[in-house]
Formats: structure tokens, sequence, C-alpha cells
């Protein structure tokens, strides 16, 4: 047992380093998804304090939107610029419907509120584009399809070029992101609210702008993981849930910290992986994936109760 | 007193007219779910289901001149609120169709105390067959057991031998992806084959990244699926994806959706589904569902869908329903049948090729019967084969060596009954009647 747990699944690794390498690409691509979602809630937690229930289901509402556009005759890239400006007027009406009238109410009341909107959006999106299982609109986005095999150590590494352009896209995605939070003034107003409301409010910085941009931005956000995803499975409703596996990067990685969602998101993306295929399968039956981000999330909070990368709260009475 | 004599009267009036109302329908509530995980798969279902119901009810005035009112009651396919469902429509309902396998469990004990039939067409709790124990269940016509046995039966028909062979069982982590494993042990057992199960969370059903590792690492001989919902698309898209064999693939009736197989297209090439349903679009009863429902605008659903698999199920199933109806009315000699006359119709079904034809389903669903003792009826199933576009039959009609787990279904019918004790069997049914 012990060497079951200790040393087999290292020597299993050692043996065929070709699989472990797909294993951590696996794992690379999957994280690199969990940290653009993590990304999302993040930045409307920063600057508003709310925790965004809907984040999921603006992922199927994007996609949808996407797809549903492109089936009535618009153009892909059109329709791309169309559902990202379908995704701004959802913000702007979130802020002025939703968050706007509920200034100065408790957490938990916004929180509620996001939850509303998803049932909003779960019955809207039903009821425009059907429940039925559509298919990205991939080629004509001119997402390369195909793979490349690679023979590493006599062995087998395939790595689709759908997994190495979300990869790309992601990262690049994430980079701007950074670059806009630290070099523009729009960042840094969102950076500053997230540090200090009152402050912020003080000098001059207009809550009800910085809220639309970061609801837009989550769209954005929203619309890509869509388009990743959806290109993978096909779009519907259970794309949904792929958002949740981004719950225990954000107690992994801190709710409040960018960094802590992208480094949070690649460790559990790859660590579940990895464990899945080392332990979990032949120790445990498999399906790890499903509590093991939690459990790694549960016991860093043990020790860091604010994240990794959490700012320590200091109350003072 | 001018004024409680009107009431009076009016009260009077609205009873006559609700009970008149009552009386006038055929009440089958329809637990479906069109949102959530699962939608994709479940809508054309639905559409299939109620397209055939509503053309009885356009063309013949319903069954038996009484018509059937469907109506749904959204699941999303969770389990609690198919309970919810369940309790909301079972006052007047003479049969409730659960649609998952997890809520049928969950109603089973329910419908003894309530007396209604459930209806689990091709899903649901194996065991079910055993109607002396399982009074009130149906899932004819043809059980998970049954779709266990004729896979491996295919298998062998094409390999010859499966000992020493490697058997993959990727399933939903849920009651309807384990409900074969008792069979598939057996068989793998008696057969020799190394059967290893490989389970798919509800959150990883579009993430199958790790299960696909696990294969490729393993490298059986055959994955078999026992999935729903969105796992069929994410299984296949990995299958393919890992370039796994797709000619070595084989999935439940559930995983045969011609729109999952439409994500990868051509390269799905090969991909089987058992199925006891075929899509036949020459089969009059298409034609006169397009007649009094498409062209009436009535209908929920659109060509594409209409030609596939999914949605001529739902058409068979609302017939064995139907079947079920006009066997209870016959019998009964009465139109307006209940709850109990209709379990008696539905275990007195008898689907031979005549009858199948005279409905106008030609080629949509091998022939049945069920009796008191037999409330699955093992009707076997064709072997469909994904061709790039559409699915194909590859195989003759298969079926159930039943013998092989008659055991099983009495042992675990009984150990069923022990555990709900006291549970009320039907004494009057012999296991041959």
């Amino acid at each position: 047992m012990l060497a079951d747990i200790f040393i087999n699944p290292f020597v299993d690794m050692f043996a065929a380093p070709d699989f472990l390498m797909q294993v951590l690409w696996e794992g690379l691509v999957s994280g690199i998804l969990y940290a653009l979602i993590a990304l999302g809630f993040v930045l409307i937690f920063r600057s508003s304090r709310i925790f965004n229930f809907a984040q999921g289901i603006m992922v199927v509402f994007a996609a949808l939107t996407l797809v549903g556009l492109h089936a009535y005759g618009v153009p892909a890239w059109i329709s791309v610029a169309l559902t990202l400006g379908v995704m701004f007027v959802l913000a702007l009406t979130i802020e002025r419907v939703v968050l706007r009238p509920l200034v100065g109410q408790p957490d938990i009341i916004l929180f509620m509120a996001t939850i509303g909107i998803t049932l909003f959006l779960i019955g809207f999106g039903e009821t425009i584009f059907g429940g039925e299982n559509k298919v990205m609109i991939s080629s004509e986005l001119g997402i390369p399809t195909g793979d490349t095999v690679m023979e590493p150590f006599g062995g087998l590494l395939i790595l689709q070029h759908l997994d190495i352009t979300v990869v790309i896209v992601a990262t690049l995605l994430v980079l701007a992101l950074l670059a806009f939070l630290n070099y523009t003034q729009m960042g840094r107003a969102i950076r500053a609210l997230g540090d200090d409301h009152q402050a912020a409010l003080s000098v001059g910085i207009s809550l009800q702008t910085i809220w639309v941009l970061v609801w837009f931005i989550a769209g954005i956000i929203a619309l890509v993981t869509g388009i990743a995803w959806g290109a993978r499975a096909g779009v519907s409703f259970a794309l949904e849930v792929i958002a949740y596996k981004a719950l225990p990067v954000l107690m992994l990685g801190g709710l409040e910290s960018i960094t802590g969602a992208i480094v949070g998101g690649l460790m559990i993306g790859m660590l579940e992986k990895l464990f899945e295929i080392y332990w979990g399968q032949p120790l445990l039956g498999g399906n790890t994936e499903t509590w093991f981000a939690f459990v790694l999330a549960l016991i860093v909070l043990l020790f860091r109760p604010q994240g990794l990368f959490g700012e320590k709260i200091i109350e003072r009475v | 007193m001018r004024q409680m004599t009107k009431l009076a009267l009016a009260a009077v009036v609205a009873g006559v007219t609700a009970g008149a109302a009552i009386a006038q329908e055929l009440y089958a509530p329809n637990l479906a779910y069109r949102t959530g995980p699962f939608a994709a798969t479940g809508i054309p279902l639905m559409n299939g289901q109620a397209d055939y119901l509503s053309m009885l009810n356009a063309r013949d005035g319903g069954v038996g001149g009484i018509p059937v009112n469907a109506e749904e009651c959204e699941t999303g396919y969770s389990t609690e609120k198919g309970v919810e469902c369940y309790e909301k429509t079972k006052g007047k309902a003479i049969v409730t169709q659960p649609w998952s396998t997890g809520i049928t469990l969950q109603v089973l004990p329910k419908t003894n105390v309530d007396e209604i039939p459930i209806l689990a067409p091709g899903y649901g709790f194996s065991p079910m067959m055993d109607g002396k124990t399982f009074q009130w269940a149906f899932n004819a016509p043809s059980g998970y057991w049954d779709a266990a046995d004729m896979i491996v039966q295919y298998l062998e028909g094409k390999d010859g031998d499966l000992s020493g062979k490697k058997i993959v069982h990727l399933h939903l982590d849920h009651p309807y992806g384990k409900e074969p494993l008792p069979v598939l042990e057996a068989l793998a057992a008696a057969k020799g084959f190394e059967l290893l199960p490989i389970p798919v969370g509800l959150k990883e059903m579009q993430n199958q990244s790790a299960q696909w590792l696990q294969i490729r690492r393993e490298r059986p001989d055959y994955v078999i699926m026992w999935g729903w919902g969105a796992m069929n698309a994410g299984a296949i898209t990995e299958a393919v994806k890992t370039k796994f064999n797709m000619e070595n693939f084989i999935g439940v009736w559930w995983a045969g959706h011609d729109a999952d197989l439409k994500l990868v297209g051509a390269e799905g090439k090969g991909y089987k589904s058992i199925s006891w349903s075929f899509p036949n679009p020459d089969a009059p009863v298409m034609a006169d569902i397009k007649k009094h429902v498409v062209d009436m605008g009535k209908s929920q659903s659109n060509p594409e869908e209409m030609s596939g698999v999914f949605y001529s199920r739902g058409i068979v199933i609302s017939a064995i329903l139907a079947e079920g109806i006009t066997a209870a009315q016959d019998h009964f000699g009465t139109a307006e049948i209940n709850a109990s006359q209709l379990r008696w119709g539905l275990e007195n079904i008898n689907m031979t090729e005549e009858r199948i034809s005279e409905l106008g389903l030609d080629g949509m669903v091998p022939p049945f019967s069920t009796s008191c003792a037999n409330h699955t009826g093992n009707s076997g199933g064709w072997m469909l084969e994904w061709d790039g576009d559409k699915f194909v039959k590859v195989s003759d009609l298969l079926t159930p060596n039943t013998d092989g787990y008659a055991d099983l279904v009495a042992d675990k019918a009984a150990e069923y009954a022990t555990s709900n004790a006291p549970w009320p069997m039907n004494e009057e049914c012999s296991a041959e009647s």
C-alpha cells in the first residue's frame, strides 16, 4: 500500500515520460482555462466585493450568442464583434438594473442578486437559443483543427492544435489583462477600488463606470472560455458547470488576487490531473477530479486562510 | 339568500364543468427535462413523445376517443426536482414517466403506495423486469441488463472469444451509469474478459481528458459507454482526439444521439450504439405527425431533429404508453381508464410485427410483449453505427440472453423488497404468467 502511494506512481512517471508529458499538457490546458474563469471572478470581486455567481452562465450565454448569430447568417468574426456588443449591453444592464439600486447593501444581498442574474440568463438563454447542443464555429473562426504527433523518449505525445491555440490565446488574454490593470488609468482605477473603496471614490473614480467595465471584461473572458470549451465538446448549458471548477482556484489563490487566480488555476489544473492519473485511478477508482481541487484548497486554507496570494485582513477592534 | 343561491349554483356548475373536464382526458404527466446540462439529449426525446400524442389527439381524438394530456413538469434531470414533480402531478395521473434512473429509484416505493404505474422505457432499475415484485414499474421494451448482454454478444460475434480481452465501462457517475455493472461483472467472470469501470463525474462531463488518458494507458480492446447529456459529446470528442479506434467504441441507447456525433462528423465513423428504436422517415406514422402536428404548427421540433434516433425513440415511447392504454381500455370496456387499469394494460402489451405495422411504426421498434411476470419485454435491439452523417443499422436484431441473468434479476428484486420491507408483492402473478 505504501509503495502504491510513495513509490509506484513515480516509477510509472519515469517509465513512461511521454505519458507524463501528455498528462502535464492536458493539465496545463485545463489549468489555463480555470485561471481564465477565475480571473473573471477576481476582477468583479476586487472592484465591487461581489462574488459573481453568474460567471458560469455568462460563459454559456456568450457562446450561445456567438453560435446563434452565426446560425442567422452573420459572418463569424462579425458574430464575435456583435457578441462582444451583447456582453457590453449585458454589463450595462446589470449595472443599471441590478447593482446600482443595491449600492450600500450587505455583500450577501449582492451575491444573491448574481444568483438572480444566473436564473434570468438561464431562462432567457433557453428561450432564445433552446437547450440543444450546438457546434462551435471553430473552423469559421480559423481555429486550427488536427494535431501534432511527437515521439519524445520513443513514446507518443499528441498536441491538439485547438489546445495549443487555447493556451496561446488564453495566455495573451491574461497578459493583456495584466497590462491593462497595471498600465492604464482605468486598470489602476479598478485596482484602487479593490484596495480602498472610499478612498477611490473620494478621488473621483466612478463606481458605475468601473462596474460596467469589470462586468464587460468578465463577459470577454466568458466569450473566450466559451469558445475554448465549446470547441472541445459543443455548446450547451452543461458548459455552466465548468465555471464551478474555478471555485477551488479562488480558494487556493485568494479571491482578490490576480496572481493567485493565474497560479491557482495552473496548479489545480496540473495537480488534479497528476493525482487522478497516478494516484486516483489506481488507488481510488478514479473520478477524483471532482473533489481533489477542493481538498487541496482546504489544506492550503488551514495554513493560509486568505489563500496563497490573498491579502491578510486585519481588523482592529 | 338570493346571493347564497347564486353561489351554490355557481359551485355546482363549476363542479360539473371541472368534473367533465377531468373525465375528458387521460392525464399522463411527463417529468421532462428541456433545461440544464442534459437538455441537449432530453429535448428531441420529449419532442418525439409530445408530437406522437398530439398526432393521436388530432387524428383519433386521443386514445379510444379520449385525449391524452402528457403535461410536462420540468426536472432539469435533477432527482430532487423530479420527486417534487411526481408529488405535484400524482393526484390525477394514470401513469408517471420519471425520465431518469435516479428519479425512478426515488419514486419507486412511492408508486406502490400511490398505486400509479411508472413507465420508464429503456431506463430505470433493471430488476423492474420482475413484475411480481415491481408490480407498478415498467421498463419495456428493453432494460440496461439487456443492453449490456447484447453489447457483449455483439463483441463476441465480432471477435469470437472475449477471453483475455480488456473492456472499459466508461460511465456517468450516477445510478444510471452504474446500473449495468452487475451483469457486466457476471459476464466478465463467465467469459474471461477484464472489466475496467471508469466513472465520469457530472462536473467532468465536458473535460474527460483524465478518463481518456487512463484509456490510453490501459489500452483496452473495447470501450462501452453508459453516457448521457453532455457526457456523450465529451467522450466522443476525446475519443477522436486520442485517436481511439471508433470501431471499438460502443454506447448504450442513450449514448447514440445524432447531435453528439455531428460534433465530430466523419471522424466519428465506426462509433456504435445498441438501440431498441430506429428512425424511419418513410414510416406512415411520420407522415401522420407531419400532417396533423408539424403542418399545423404544433411541433417544437425541426426536420433535422425529426430524422434522428432520439426523436423517433420519443415516438416509440409514447406509442408504448398508448398501447398500454388501448389494452386497458379493451380489457375493462371503458375509455376512461384509471391508474390501476393502466397498470394491467402495461403488463399486457403485445407489439407484434403486425401491430407495429398497424400503428405505422414499421422498422422503428422490434416486436415485444409484456406480462404480469415480465415488465421489460426484452425486445432486443439493433447495433447502429455512425457513418459520418447518420446512424445506420449494422446488425440484425440482437436478442438478450435473459436466462443468463434471470437469477440476478430475482436476487436483486428480492434484495430490494427485503431492504424496503414491508414491500407488497403481486401474489397473483406467477413466474410463467
